[in-house]
């Protein structure tokens, strides 16, 4: 997943304990296994393998491309599966922003869903465009775990991968799960506390990751309309929802707002955290 | 960019057919609150209408992210009742002045002298800020002060924390210094000189007493320096080890407190001279310095359920006195949202070197001499409870103690009369708190 995941559990059955974590551990390698582009024998890869020729993919496969279909269609084109090559323009490395914006123009004629065959389950990508469930996935590894733990246990879970997180149950000591929301400033430290009873937290933006062109900020969610980042976006944005694929679709989708994410949020009615 | 519609319904059904299902359960997610108030209302109350105290106190925290931290306190004390002044027992009416000198207070024949005019409020504030300096030491610095109507404190302290060892150690030093006036009502008597008789009130046209006593005001200097050191055992044992070492130097004297004068043989308090009270009483006079080193070392115990806190404390001082405090806490969870916590403590302690139940017609005045009972040759102990229940509202709960104190009643210079008195009674008080903390 890139990143560190924890499950919390409130039990003293060790056993059970050492179960969930398990089946944690093992759904979150096989999440990543099957979607990273930098694992050779992923469905990522097999679908690029495939040099625009149909491709039938799995169920589970079907379900995630229908769900970044619906936030491609949500977001009214500037989020989309296809915007990883993006990174040949911009790259974000140990701090330091290499961009090559005169690669752009090119690159975008490579993303664009619309320029996908998608009849399910069958796909046909165009050569040279590749898909990245780098948006999705982890929010789908959390909810998949999740939904696991409420089906095999009563005590209270929080499964967090990288930030983006779930709980099942609450704590009866405190009542509710104390989630910080990272400073912008302070690395590391926790900004706000949010007291999460039921539901999942998705974070969005990263402090560390930025840009100044002309003066203007820019965060590391591109606008695949443009291939630009988006300007004047908040640095941190932390939506609360039922599930963590919706919490992480609202908190990317708010981010792609730019100036306007909390007027979006606001209009959703969504409980969100934003640190500009 | 704005989008045209809400996508809460199509963003549902999307996240619907991913998963299979969505839960039933809404989210419920709120920013906790920054502010942690922390309230309590406190009843001391000694047997013998000795001293009774209500005091109120309200502590306010505010975190500004996970290591900063602002704190205020407030406390306001109610104290009224009496307080034993020093003098013994005798099988006479005792007439004592009072400090302003107007005003005078008998003491039936063989029952305890106590000052009945003790009354007073006290308000106490103090603040302190929590910052670090760096990823793995803290700094806190503080001020204090209280105000009563005769004694003015004003204190500022400082202490680092630094955890290190995969933060499995934290050592710790602190200093605080603090300078308290003192302005009793009547001035400060003079050491060991004679309790004056009451006088006219014509003399003192403002009535605050001005300086019947001829001592005036006076002040003192505390200072105290801490080190110490926390160290985890396991996953379920800590342990700490602190030394403070104390300096105090200035008017180190209770201003109200006496000593009888008695026949060396008799016990019979002797008369007092021209001017001063019937019978002779000498005002208390303490060096005016002390040192005190404390060693303090605390176990804490994580069971399953329920934890355990071992603590015992020794401290000695230049003025002779010794003490041992043991004390042991024990806090039973007994379900998710209430604990009961028993609690003991055990304190015993030696007699300041110039303490004395009286002194003695006839002997030379020593340099130094107090008859107050903090000082003397004591044993104590404490056993309680408290009850706390956490609600939506916030953590209740209700603390009750029952404190003894006990010395030795008839002492080497209980001599004739006085061997029939209770010359160091025992004194028992109850304290209840109910306390109430809150965030918001």
């Amino acid at each position: 997943m890139g990143s560190p995941c924890e499950v919390l559990c409130e039990t003293d059955d060790p056993r059970l304990a050492k179960r969930i974590g398990n089946f944690a551990r093992g759904e979150a390698r096989r999440v990543d296994l099957k979607y990273s582009r930098y694992q050779p024998g992923s469905v990522v890869n097999a679908i690029h393998a495939s040099h625009g020729k149909r491709y039938r993919v799995d169920d589970e496969t079907a379900r995630l491309l229908d769900f970044g279909a619906a936030l491609w269609r949500l977001s009214e084109r500037a989020f989309d599966l296809t915007s990883g090559v993006l990174r040949y323009a911009w790259s974000f490395d140990q701090g330091k922003v290499r961009s090559d914006i005169s690669r752009i123009p090119e690159l975008l004629k490579r993303i664009g869903w619309d320029r996908v065959g998608w009849q399910p389950a069958d796909i046909i990508l165009p050569e040279g465009m590749e898909i990245d469930f780098g948006g999705i996935g982890k929010e789908y590894a959390v909810d998949r775990v999740a939904d696991w733990v409420g089906s095999q246990t009563k005590c209270p879970v929080l499964i967090n991968f990288g930030g983006d997180l779930r709980c099942v149950g609450a704590p009866p000591a405190s009542g509710a799960w104390q989630v910080g929301i990272e400073s912008i400033e302070n690395f590391g430290k926790a900004t706000k506390r949010i007291e999460l009873t039921s539901g999942a937290l998705a974070t969005s933006g990263d402090a560390r990751r930025h840009i100044e062109i002309d003066g203007k900020r820019y965060g590391h969610i591109f606008d695949a309309r443009t291939g630009w980042p988006v300007a004047n976006a908040p640095r941190s944005i932390t939506v609360a929802a039922p599930t963590c694929s919706q919490a992480g679709s609202y908190s990317t989708l708010a981010m792609l707002q730019g100036e306007g994410a909390e007027a979006f949020l606001d209009a959703e009615d969504a409980r969100y955290w934003c640190l500009r | 960019m704005q989008l045209k519609k809400p996508i809460s319904g199509p963003l549902a059904a999307a996240a619907c057919s991913l998963l299979g299902a969505l839960p039933s359960a809404p989210v419920v997610a709120q920013e906790a609150g920054d502010w942690d108030i922390d309230t309590s209302l406190l009843y001391y109350g000694e047997s013998d209408g000795r001293v009774t105290d209500v005091s109120l106190d309200v502590g306010v925290r505010r975190a500004l992210d996970e290591d900063r931290a602002f704190n205020f306190n407030l406390t306001v004390d109610s104290l009224t009742g009496a307080t034993p002044n020093g003098a013994v027992p005798s099988n006479t009416l005792q007439t004592f002045t009072g400090a302003s000198g107007n005003k005078s207070y008998t003491i039936q024949p063989g029952e305890q002298a106590l000052d009945p005019t003790f009354l007073d409020t006290r308000v106490a504030l103090s603040a302190g800020w929590q910052q670090p300096i760096g990823e793995f030491t803290r700094w806190n610095v503080g001020f204090s002060s209280s105000n009563e109507y005769d004694y003015l404190h004003l204190g500022v302290n400082t202490r680092f924390e630094r955890d290190f060892n995969l933060n499995n150690t934290t050592d710790y030093v602190g200093l605080a210094y603090a300078q308290d006036d003192i302005e009793p009502v009547g001035g400060a008597p003079i050491g060991l000189s004679p309790m004056l008789a009451e006088r006219d009130d014509g003399d003192d046209d403002d009535g605050d007493g001005g300086n019947f006593r001829g001592g005036g005001d006076q002040s003192k200097d505390v200072f105290d320096g801490l080190i110490g050191v926390t160290q985890l055992l396991g996953r379920r044992d800590l342990i700490e080890v602190s030394y403070t070492y104390g300096q105090s130097d200035g008017y180190l004297t209770d201003p109200y407190k006496i000593l009888s004068v008695v026949d060396p043989v008799t016990g019979v308090p002797v008369a007092g001279p021209v001017g001063g009270t019937p019978y002779l009483y000498l005002w208390e006079h303490r060096p005016d310095s002390r040192t005190k080193q404390t060693g303090f070392v605390e176990w804490r115990h994580a069971f399953d359920r329920d934890s355990l806190a071992l603590s015992a404390r020794y401290m000695t001082d230049d003025w002779g006195v010794d003490s041992q405090t043991v004390e042991t806490r024990y806090r039973w969870n007994i379900n998710e949202h209430s604990y009961l916590e028993p609690h003991l403590r055990w304190y015993t302690q030696s007699a300041a070197d110039f303490y004395r139940t009286v002194l003695f017609d006839g002997d030379q005045l020593p340099e130094y001499a107090s008859a107050d009972q903090r000082l003397a040759d004591f044993d104590a102990y404490t056993v309680g409870a408290k009850y706390g229940r956490r609600t939506d509202y916030g953590e209740f709960s209700l603390r009750v103690e029952y404190y003894r104190q006990e010395g030795d009643p008839s002492p080497g210079s209980a001599v004739g009369d006085l061997a029939g008195f209770e010359l160091l009674p025992p004194l028992t008080a109850y304290i209840v708190q109910f306390g109430y903390k809150f965030r918001l």
